[in-house]
Formats: C-alpha cells, structure tokens, sequence
C-alpha cells in the first residue's frame, strides 16, 4: 500500500502543477481573445466565487482552515456563570448573531436553468433516447442498446455535435452513494457509444445522482423514470 | 487521567497492536458521559416578563426548557407552587418544598426592555439555585437586539451545561443543510432546533453535502459551477466570500475537513473512477489516499484525525472501511447487509453511525463501534434515511429522511430516543450537517 501511494504521489502532483500552471496562463490568452467572454467570466467569478482558482486543479489561495491559526479565545467565550449573591448583579454579555452576516446574490441563478432548457430542446428536436436502468444496476438493457444505436447514428450524423449523458438514479439509497452510482451509469452509456464508433471526446458525462429527479413521487413507476442515463445536445464548450 | 491513556496509547503502538485507539478527545469530556451518569434534575420556575413585549418572557422559558431537555445533561423537574413573587423571599419555603419535589437546581430569570441602547434593547437575567439553598450561586445578564431572543436562551442553557458538566452546550450550534428552492438546491444554515432558517447560496442549480470548517467559520461543499462539472467550494459565512478549493474534472464530492483543519479529505474521479484525496490546506499540495478501480466515497475523519472511515464498493455493495489518515491501513468494518454507506464518526470517537439497508430494503441508520463488535440499528419505520450527522457533545444525531413523505431533517438520541422533525417549511430538505461546538 505505501509503495503504491509513493507510486502515485510524484506523478499526481506532477500532474497537478502541470494542470494549474499552464491553465492558468492558458486562460489569459483566451481572455485577451474575447473580450466578451473575460468580461463574463469577471462577473461569474464576483458573483459565486473566486475567479483566480476557476483555471482547474486545486485553490491556490483560499484561506487556511487550520486551527491553529486562530486566536483560541474567538471562537470560545464560555466562561460559565457568575458567581453572584447578596444582591449584586451579574456581569452583562452582549449576544449577537455576527457570524451570519452573508447577503445573497441571486443575478445568476436563472442562467442555468436557461442552459438546460436550451439543452434539453435540442435533444428533443434530434430526437435523442434515454437509458433506463434496473435497481442498483448501471448495466444497459436491450432496450437501452436500441435507444442507443438510434442517437450514435444522429451524433454521427452531426458532425459538429456534442453529447452529454446525465446520470440520474431514484431516491432510495445515499446521496452521496448514488452521485457515484450516476457516473457509472453515465459512463456505461458513454461506453457502449463509443463500442458504437462515437467518438469519445464528443460524449461527456455528468451525475445528477438523485439530486435532479424527473419525477417526485414514492412508486416504482416513478422509480424507473428516475434511473436513468439522459442523452442531451450540449449547447456550450 | 490523561497521562494514563498516554501510557495506554504507548503500549499499544509498542505491541504493534491494530485496532481501536481511543480518540484523544473522549478524556477532555467529564462524568456526563459514563453510562451510568444520572442527569440531574432542573426545576426551572419560569423567566419573569418584566417589562418586555408580551411573548418575551414565555419564549425565552420555552427555548430554555426545549433547550435544557435536549442538553440530556438535565431533566426537568415540576416545581409546582413557586410563582416570580417568592423567587426575591429570603429566605424562601418554596425553595425548600421544590428540593423536596427532587430538583436539585433551580433556574429563573427575568426579561424586559433596555433603555438607550439602540443595539441591543432586550435584557435577560438568568439566575441559578442549588436545590434546598436560598443563595443565588449563579448569574448572567444578556443583552441584545429582539432579533436574538432565541439566542439568549441557547446561550443561558450552554452555560448551565458547562456549570454543570464543564463541556460546551449544543444549543448554539447550527445545522447547515440543502434545500430545494424552485428547480434548484441550495445551502442553508439554520439553529440547531430548526428556528432562524438562513439561505447561503443562490447559484440556481446544485450545491451538495456541506461540511463545517472545525471553527464553525466556513462551509464545504460540492458544487455544481456549472451542469458539467462538480468542484468543490468554500463559503464564508460571515460574508458570504467563496472560493473554490478543488476544480479538477470530474466528479468532487463529499468533502470533509479533519478536526485540526489542516486537511480536506474528498472524492474525486478525475483520474478515472471515484478515489479519496486529501488536500493540505496550508501547503495546498494534493495526495492521493486510495487506489481501486471501484468507488471510493464519503471519508469522515475519526476526532483524532489519525483515521478515517469512508464508504467503498470494492466489494460489491457500498459497505464502511477503516483507513489511516495517510491512507494505509485499509480494513473493512461493515460485513451484514449488501448496502453500507455514509459513514459519520461519532465526535467522541466511539461510534460510526451510517446508513444501512435492512433485509426488507428500507435505508436506515445503524451504528458500529471502529472495532466492528458492536452494531445497533437506530431507526426504523418507513421512510429512506440519509446523512447521518452527529452533534458536537456526540449525544445526538441529525439526519434526512422522507418517512413523512418529502425528505425532512429528523434529530435522535444516540439511543434511539426523542426522534423529532426539525424542519417544517420547504418541499425538500437534506444533507444535515451539525457544527462544532462555539
């Protein structure tokens, strides 16, 4: 085991510093290209987070958590009660709610959902299918091979398209499990597009796990529609 | 006390012996944790509305005695026939009658408005009695906006606790949570009761899974920056401010900051399928803690910070495994059912509570000691239950679950007692995650 971690530590890192440099570099070129696009990129980056860590890779330049940065006596404070008796009063301490002062910025939170209606158009007008799966299963039925087949022959037949399969699963199990179980089946469908002859640079995949059901209610109909892998165009790089 | 663990602890490294260390924080907690701790009974005869608005006195009495039920350190004790106007008789008759009724403390207090102060107009005294005493043994004036009435309670409650037990109360912690707001999901964080709910994000597509920073300042969490890829980001609370501390491809979930907050742990699938890293936080250099063609999730650092527990289906089904924080060491904890996942490390080190899929399929929480000879099943019922999350005293747990139809936050005792919703408004409410302890 700690072969193997040492193995894979040099070239990780390697890998790291070889992702957030150039990116880096990478994306003022492009900046400088397009005006617009830096533009849009400053704005996003004000308005959800800090644009010098969007390049790829790890932050470089968020804040250390560490608790031994911190002065002990800030976040503590608990000196017990007074001792208090023969009339006196106690001490007064003044009670603030400070520590949750954040204001929010909701300019940007109907852009994706725009994106995803744009998305799912698309998809419609090329007529794309969907996969289904079994429980706990990210094995593409008959079924989902025929609906396949149909969408490698469109994707194959734009030339300048992209896909991009949504991993979605039903409500039981774990969020976090099935974020995981998601990608699997998000993948399986993006390898048998490639079995197919698609090109794998042309197909992405991301997992809605059961974050982002298509349908809301407690049954196994609702069940099956939920498990999914959901073929979309996608309309931005 | 602590030197003896020490010895403890030296022998089992000299021995070579693996298994269960006991977490280094389980001697900073006293007598309130033994099995055998009798909690001690509170008469509490009211807070006395002096002044104030007309809910004030009543609210305050009410979060208080919410708050000393749920402390578990106390119970509450009836003190029939003590009205405000004895509490200022020296000496007081009552007082004696309500030792005999069994309280051993006694609690009132008074509220009203406080003059030239446009910051904090509202004033609460709160004063403690030993059971049987007419002397005064204990006393705190808070002052504050009508915005932290609910405060001042959690805040007089912490103190009883700490009087009594010398540890921190829970009543001031804070759940931070996802809840669904039209097609989106997205950060709140709310008082550990369920009251003063508060949005954090408002991206209008997904946030996931917020874990605290061990000072309570920062949340982390999955976020969706775009529909393509998941980072994952920091959020200050007190302003706001984030920033994105993993962006590399691929699926990053599951986040969590070990109890020194030196290192983030979390899942990636950047280099293929779902692998543990961690993350130093000071020298932001990345290590790669697990190496399997199969998903490995969910780490939850031990209070030591010298192990984790994460969720792996390198055997077929999710089940929970054991690792050192330098990714060594990997044993598997969890052998019954095919479905183990979600793993959260009790803070005083002695349970792993998780999710658990029982013969009939339903998703409960079970808990197991690290050493696997233990193992309880905590719920039970209808209902798919989801990230289990424990209170800083390690007494309590927060969790999802849709038993009532759409996914809610539910807290439990450790012993399966109290269950108790704890979020009413909102369709879809999940991923509780309790803070430390302030």
């Amino acid at each position: 085991m700690r072969t193997t971690q040492g193995f894979w530590y040099v070239p990780m890192m390697a890998a790291v510093l070889l992702m957030a440099v150039p990116g880096c570099s990478k994306k003022a070129v492009q900046s400088g290209g397009d005006a617009q696009s830096s533009q849009q990129a400053a704005t996003q980056g004000s308005a959800s987070a800090d644009a010098g860590s969007s390049g790829g890779g790890v932050g470089s330049n968020f804040p250390d958590t560490s608790l031994s940065n911190r002065d002990a006596g800030a976040t503590g404070g608990l000196r017990g009660l007074d001792t208090v008796g023969g009339g006196k009063s106690p001490s007064e301490e003044r009670v603030t709610n400070g520590a949750m002062m954040a204001k929010l910025d909701p300019s940007q939170s109907g852009r994706q959902m725009d994106a995803i209606r744009s998305e799912q158009a698309a998809a419609d007008a090329a007529g794309l299918r969907d996969v289904f799966f079994a429980y706990d299963s990210f094995a593409i039925s008959e079924e989902g091979r025929q609906a396949l087949s149909r969408d490698a022959e469109w994707i194959k037949a734009n030339a300048g398209a992209s896909l991009k399969i949504e991993g979605h699963c039903d409500e039981r199990g774990t969020s976090a499990y099935n974020l995981v179980l998601g990608e699997k089946r998000a993948k399986a469908v993006r390898n048998y597009l490639v079995e197919l002859g698609v090109s794998a640079g042309r197909v992405a995949v991301v997992s809605y796990g059961k974050e982002r059901p298509f349908c809301k209610e407690r049954d196994e109909s609702c069940y099956a529609q939920n498990r999914r892998g959901h073929v979309v165009v996608k309309t931005e790089k | 006390m602590r030197l003896k663990t020490c010895l403890l602890l030296t022998c089992c490294a000299l021995v070579g012996v693996i298994g269960i260390i006991e977490s280094g924080a389980t001697d900073v907690f006293l007598e309130a944790t033994r099995p055998d701790f009798q909690k001690i009974p509170v008469g509490v005869i009211g807070i006395q509305n002096a002044g104030g608005p007309e809910w004030l006195g009543g609210r305050l009495e009410e979060v208080l005695k919410s708050d000393i039920r749920r402390s578990l350190v106390f119970t509450l004790v009836d003190v029939p026939g003590l009205g405000f106007k004895d509490v200022g008789t020296v000496p007081n008759p009552a007082f004696k009658q309500a030792a005999e009724n069994g309280a051993s403390v006694l609690v009132w207090g008074k509220a009203g408005l406080k003059a030239g102060d446009k910051d904090a107009d509202i004033s609460m005294d709160g004063f403690v009695y030993d059971g049987g005493s007419n002397e005064v043994v204990g006393g705190k004036r808070y002052v504050g906006s009508s915005s932290v009435v609910r405060l001042m309670a959690h805040r007089f409650a912490d103190e009883l606790v700490f009087r009594y037990t010398g540890e921190p109360g829970i009543a001031r912690s804070k759940i931070a949570y996802v809840s669904e707001q039209g097609p989106a999901r997205e950060l709140f964080v709310m008082d550990y009761d369920g009251y003063e709910p508060r949005q954090l994000t408002a991206d209008g597509f997904l946030n996931l899974m917020p874990r605290w920073s061990p000072d309570r300042r920062f949340l982390v969490f999955t976020a969706y920056r775009n529909r393509n890829t998941q980072d994952i980001d920091m959020i200050e609370l007190a302003t706001g401010k984030r920033w994105t501390l993993v962006s590399l491809g691929g699926l990053n979930i599951t986040p969590a900051l070990s109890p020194d907050g030196n290192f983030l742990a979390f899942a990636s699938s950047y280099e293929g399928n779902s692998e543990l890293y961690r993350l130093d936080t000071r020298t932001k250099a990345l290590q790669r803690m697990t190496t399997h063609a199969s998903g490995d999730l969910s780490p939850s650092w031990a209070p030591s910070g010298r192990e984790l527990a994460f969720a792996s289906d390198r055997s077929g089904g999710p089940q929970i495994f054991l690792m050192s924080a330098d990714g060594s060491n990997i044993r598997r904890l969890t052998f019954d059912g095919d479905y183990n996942a979600a793993p959260a490390w009790s803070p005083r080190g002695n349970w792993i509570a998780y999710v658990c899929r029982t013969p009939k399929k339903e998703y409960k929480l079970c808990l197991i000691t690290p050493d696997g000879q233990k193992k309880v099943q905590l719920t039970a019922g209808p209902g798919v239950d989801d990230s289990p999350s424990w209170s800083p005293d390690g007494r309590h747990l927060v969790f999802s679950s849709t038993a009532d139809g759409k996914s809610q936050i539910y807290m439990i005792n450790a012993d399966g007692k109290d269950l108790e919703r704890i979020t009413f408004t909102g369709v879809h409410n999940s991923a509780p995650a309790w803070s430390p302890a302030s």
